[in-house]
C-alpha cells in the first residue's frame, strides 16, 4: 500500500521572500497597505533603496495624509518619535528592513 | 449779507419785535461764519506781511464806507431782464406795450408733479380739515405734550422757520404754478430788486401788477398756526412743512469677541530599533516556526494528537518507529502466511493459462483467482470498485445497499491488495452506505466517495485508520438530496485545487472543489426531464428533474461528460453550458447504469442498462453502433484497457459477458458465472490497468478477481508491410476497420468533431 510519502525536510538555506511585519499599531487597512507598498517598492527598486522609500513615503503621504517618513536599508537602528497608530516596522525578503511611521 | 437784505427789506413793516428777533438770529449765524472764516485766516497768515500797493490817484474812501457790507445776491432773477418793454406799433403808429412773456426767461426742461404739498396750501387745507392726510407721530404722551407746547410758544418756534421764504419762496412758487398765476408770481419778483427801495409806496398801489413776496410769507405761517391751534388743536404735530416724515430704526449691534480653543495633539510615541541581517534573520527563522506549527495544527484532531505524542519524547519516538517497524514487519509477516495459504492461487494467476482456448476457436474463459471479503460488510454490497491507477495490486471497494427496502445503516470503504487476500489494507467503515467511488489518478491516496444520503466526501488513505474523511460535504448546505449515482475527479481549477464531480439522484450534476478544509460545491447543471411542469399543489408549476444515474468525462475534452438518466436518456453535457445538452438521446427504456468511454477511439463508448442491453455508441449517431441483449440488468461495463474492441459486462444473474468485437460482433466471446444467481447478483467489474485480470463484486459483499484466458486478450499481430507500428496503432486501426463494416448509412466522424469545437 501507499507508503508515507514523509516529505525530508531539505536543511537548504530557505530564502524567505515574504513581507514580515515586526511591529506595527496601524490600523489593519493601513498596515495592508503600507505592507503592499512596501513590496512593491522594494520589487520595483531592488537595487535602489532611496528610490523604494520615496516611492512608500510619497504613496503613503497621498493615502493617509502628509508627513510620512520611511527608512528602508538592510542594516541601521533607529530612535523616532511617531504619531500613534502610524508605525509600521517590516521585513522585506530576508534581509531588508523597512520603517514607515508618520510624525508632522 | 442776509441780515442788510432783510434790514433793507423790512424796515418798512411794522412789527419790530419780529425784525428785532430776526436780526438776532441772522447775529448768531454771522458770528459762527465769521469764526470759519477766522479759521480760513488763520490758514493763510503766512500772507499777513504783504504790503499794499496803492495807485496815487485812487480815490478817497472814509473808513467806515469800506467797512460798510455791501450785499450782493445771486438769485435767479435777471437784473438785465426789462419787466416793461415798450415796441412802436407801425400798425396803429404809437408804442405799445409789449405782451409779457409766459414764463419770463425760465425754460422749464422738465417738469415733474410731487406727490408733496405744502401744508399752507388749499389743497393741504382742505386734507386737514378733512381730517386725513396728516401723517404725524402717534399720540405718545411726551409727544402730544410737545406739541401743546409748540402751539403755545408759537411765535418763538415758528418764526424762524417762516424767515427764510424771501429766498426760498421765488423756487416753490415757480414750479408749482398750478395754484396761483404763475406770471403774476414771476414778474414782480424778477423785477422787484433794482427798485427795491424806493418802490414801497407803488408795490402796495399796484398791488395787482406787482406783488410783494414779504408780506405774504409772513402772513402765510400766522394764519396757518392760527388754523392748526383755533380749528383744530389735536392735529399732531408735523414732522415738516410736508405731510411727510422719515423714520428709521437702529439695531442693536452685538458687540464683537473672539474665541478660541485647543485641541489635544494627537498622541505620539516612541520607537526604537535596529535592523541588522542577524536579527532579521532569526526573526524570519521564528515566522517561519511559527507557520510551520499553525500549518500542523491545521491536519486533523488525531493526526495531531499523535504529532503530539512524538513530540513529547525522544523515548516514546523511537517506541513509535518501534511499533511502525513492527507491525510492518507484522504486515509482511501477513502476506507471506496469506501467500502460503493461497500459493496456488498466486501460481495460478502468475502462470496458468487455460489451454483448452488453443482449440476452442475465437473463445475464452476466465479463472476465478481471489474473493475478497470484510468480515462486517458480508451483508453489504459492492456498490463501485476502482483499481488504483498508481499501485497496479489495489483497489478501491465501496460498501453500501442497492436494496432500497432494507437499507444497510453503515457503509465502509476498503482499499485491497491482492498480495493480502484475507484482509483490506485500508477500511473506514462509513455513517452512510457508500454508493460510488473514485480514485485520484493526481495523488492516488485521496478517494472520493458518494454516500446514499447525498453527501460526498473524501478520504485520504495516507491518514491512520481510525481518522475519518478529511473533506465532506455539509449537510444542511450543499449535500444532494438523493443517491450519489457516480462520482467523476475532474480537472484541476483555475486556482490549482482538485475537483470533483457528482451525479445524483436528485438531477444535479455538482461540481465540488477541494478547498483548503472544505468543499464547495457549484450546481453544474440540472437534468430537466421531458415531461412538461406538474401543477402543484398550490397552482404553480414545478419543473421536474430527471434523475441522474451515472456520468462519465470524456478522455481528452474536460468539459464535455455523459449522463446518463434513470428514465434512460443520456445526455452530452458540457461544463460551459448549465441549461441545455450539447446532444441527448433516449439510448435506453430503463435506467442506464454505467457509460465508459473506449480507450483508444474518444467517440466510441458503451452503455449498460436495467433493459438488460449493452450498446456501443459513436459520438452523435442517434442510433447505436451495436446492442447486445444479456437477458438480465447489466450492471456495469467496461472497455478493456488492452484491446480497441474488447470490453466486459457483468449482470445481475451473476454473469459476466466478454465480448470482443473483432472476433464476433454478435455474440459474447466468453461468458462466465461467477455467482450463484439465486443468492447473488454482479454490480460492477473493472478492469485492471496493466494486469491481465478483471474484479468484480457482487451483492454479498465479495470481490471476485478473475484471471483474462489468452483468448480474451489477443493483440493484433503487426502486418507484415510494417512490422514496427506499435500496439496502439493497431489497435485503434483494428477499430476503425470494424467501425467502417458497421456504419451505415456512410458517416462523417468531422460532423462530430465539429459540433464539439462548437463549445
Amino acid at each position: 500500500m501507499a507508503e508515507e510519502g514523509a516529505a525530508a525536510a531539505t536543511a537548504e538555506k530557505i530564502i524567505h521572500t515574504y513581507p514580515l511585519v515586526r511591529h506595527s499599531d496601524m490600523s489593519e487597512e493601513m498596515r495592508t497597505e503600507a505592507v503592499e507598498l512596501s513590496v512593491t517598492a522594494c520589487e520595483k527598486f531592488s537595487q535602489n533603496n532611496e528610490l523604494a522609500a520615496r516611492m512608500v513615503k510619497e504613496s503613503m503621504d497621498k493615502k493617509f495624509g502628509p508627513a510620512f517618513h520611511v527608512v528602508v536599508g538592510e542594516s541601521y537602528g533607529f530612535e523616532i518619535t511617531y504619531e500613534c497608530t502610524t508605525i509600521c516596522y517590516i521585513y522585506f525578503g530576508g534581509n531588508q528592513a523597512i520603517c514607515i511611521w508618520k510624525c508632522s | 449779507m442776509l441780515k442788510a437784505m432783510v434790514k433793507r427789506a423790512l424796515n418798512k413793516d411794522d412789527d419790530k419785535l419780529l425784525i428785532a428777533k430776526t436780526l438776532q438770529r441772522l447775529d448768531q449765524k454771522d458770528a459762527s461764519k465769521s469764526r470759519a472764516n477766522l479759521a480760513d485766516d488763520e490758514a493763510l497768515e503766512w500772507l499777513k506781511p504783504r504790503v499794499l500797493i496803492k495807485p496815487d490817484d485812487q480815490d478817497f474812501v472814509p473808513e467806515a464806507e469800506l467797512d460798510e457790507e455791501v450785499g450782493r445776491i445771486l438769485t435767479t432773477i435777471n437784473p438785465q431782464w426789462v419787466p416793461v418793454e415798450v415796441a412802436y406799433h407801425y400798425g396803429q403808429g404809437k408804442f405799445i406795450m409789449k405782451p409779457k412773456p409766459a414764463f419770463g426767461k425760465a425754460y422749464p426742461l422738465y417738469v415733474y408733479q410731487g406727490t408733496a404739498i405744502r401744508k399752507d396750501s388749499d389743497e393741504a387745507k382742505a386734507q386737514i380739515a378733512a381730517g386725513y392726510g396728516m401723517v404725524g407721530f402717534d399720540d405718545a404722551g411726551p409727544k402730544r405734550a410737545k406739541v401743546k407746547k409748540a402751539a403755545a410758544e408759537e411765535e418763538e418756534e415758528e418764526e424762524p422757520e417762516a424767515e427764510p421764504p424771501p429766498v426760498e419762496e421765488a423756487k416753490p412758487e415757480a414750479d408749482t404754478t398750478l395754484e396761483e398765476g404763475p406770471a403774476e408770481e414771476e414778474v414782480p419778483e424778477a423785477a422787484e430788486p433794482p427798485p427795491e427801495p424806493d418802490v414801497q409806496d407803488e408795490q402796495e398801489v399796484a398791488n395787482e401788477e406787482v406783488q410783494e413776496p414779504e408780506p405774504e410769507p409772513e402772513e402765510k405761517p400766522e394764519t396757518v398756526e392760527e388754523e392748526v391751534i383755533v380749528v383744530k388743536p389735536r392735529v399732531r404735530k408735523l414732522a415738516n412743512q410736508f405731510n411727510f416724515c422719515e423714520r428709521a430704526a437702529l439695531t442693536y449691534n452685538f458687540p464683537r469677541r473672539s474665541v478660541e480653543t485647543q485641541t489635544v495633539p494627537p498622541p505620539r510615541a516612541n520607537f526604537g530599533s535596529t535592523a541588522l541581517q542577524c536579527i532579521i534573520f532569526d526573526f524570519y527563522q521564528e515566522d517561519y516556526a511559527r507557520k510551520m506549527r499553525e500549518k500542523e495544527e491545521e491536519k486533523p484532531k488525531r493526526l495531531r494528537k499523535k504529532k503530539e505524542k512524538h513530540a513529547k519524547s525522544a523515548q516514546q519516538i523511537h517506541d513509535e518507529h518501534l511499533a511502525q517497524r513492527i507491525r510492518e514487519a507484522w504486515a509482511i509477516l501477513e502476506r507471506l502466511v496469506n501467500q502460503n495459504i493461497y500459493d496456488d492461487i498466486a501460481q495460478d494467476y502468475r502462470y496458468w493459462d487455460d489451454p483448452s482456448d488453443e482449440f476452442r476457436e475465437g473463445m475464452g474463459s476466465l479463472l476465478p483467482l481471489w474473493r475478497f471479503q470484510f468480515e462486517p460488510m458480508r451483508s453489504h454490497a459492492v456498490c463501485d470498485m476502482q483499481w488504483n491507477p498508481h499501485y497496479q495490486d489495489l483497489f478501491a471497494v465501496a460498501y453500501g445497499s442497492l436494496d432500497f427496502t432494507k437499507q444497510q445503516k453503515e457503509g465502509c470503504v476498503c482499499l485491497y491488495s491482492i498480495k493480502n487476500p484475507a484482509y483490506p489494507e485500508y477500511a473506514v467503515i462509513t455513517e452512510s452506505p457508500i454508493i460510488c467511488i473514485d480514485v485520484y489518478t493526481e495523488t492516488p491516496y485521496l478517494i472520493c466517495v458518494g454516500c446514499y444520503d447525498g453527501n460526498v466526501c473524501v478520504y485520504n488513505a495516507q491518514l491512520s485508520l481510525e481518522s475519518s474523511y478529511q473533506y465532506k460535504s455539509d449537510s444542511v448546505r450543499d449535500k444532494h438530496s438523493n443517491i450519489v449515482w457516480e462520482v467523476r475527479w475532474g480537472a484541476r481549477l483555475i486556482d490549482g485545487e482538485a475537483s470533483f464531480f457528482s451525479v445524483s439522484g436528485d438531477g444535479r450534476v455538482v461540481q465540488w472543489a477541494v478547498m483548503p478544509g472544505e468543499l464547495r460545491a457549484t450546481t453544474i447543471i440540472e437534468l430537466r426531464a421531458p415531461a412538461a411542469p406538474v401543477p402543484g399543489p398550490d397552482g404553480t408549476l414545478i419543473a421536474v428533474n430527471s434523475c441522474g444515474s451515472c456520468i462519465c468525462f470524456h478522455p481528452e475534452k474536460a468539459d464535455i461528460f455523459l449522463v446518463g438518466t434513470e428514465d434512460g436518456a443520456i445526455h452530452t453535457c458540457s461544463l460551459k453550458y448549465n441549461r441545455s445538452y450539447v446532444r441527448s438521446c433516449q439510448a435506453h427504456h430503463m435506467p442506464v447504469y454505467r457509460i465508459n468511454y473506449n480507450y483508444f477511439n474518444n467517440s466510441i463508448y458503451a452503455s449498460c442498462s436495467g433493459d438488460w442491453r449493452v450498446k456501443i455508441w459513436e459520438d452523435g449517431r442517434e442510433e447505436p453502433l451495436f446492442m447486445f441483449e444479456l437477458g438480465s440488468p447489466v450492471g456495469d461495463v467496461k472497455w478493456a484497457p488492452y484491446s480497441s474492441t474488447v470490453f466486459a459486462a457483468c449482470t445481475a444473474d451473476g454473469k459476466v459477458y466478454v465480448f470482443d468485437l473483432n472476433v464476433n460482433k454478435y455474440r459474447p466471446i466468453c461468458v462466465q458465472a461467477v455467482v450463484s444467481k439465486k443468492t447473488k447478483k454482479l454490480t460492477r467489474l473493472d478492469f485492471n490497468p496493466k494486469l491481465p485480470v478483471i474484479v468484480c463484486g457482487d451483492t454479498k459483499g465479495t470481490c471476485h478477481v478473475l484471471k483474462l484466458s489468452p483468448n480474451l486478450r489477443v493483440m493484433v499481430k503487426p502486418p507484415k508491410k510494417a512490422l514496427s507500428t506499435d500496439q496502439r496503432t493497431l489497435q485503434i486501426m483494428k477499430l476503425d476497420k470494424l467501425l467502417t463494416l458497421v456504419r451505415d448509412p456512410p458517416f462523417t466522424p468531422g460532423v462530430v468533431d465539429e459540433k464539439f469545437e462548437d463549445d
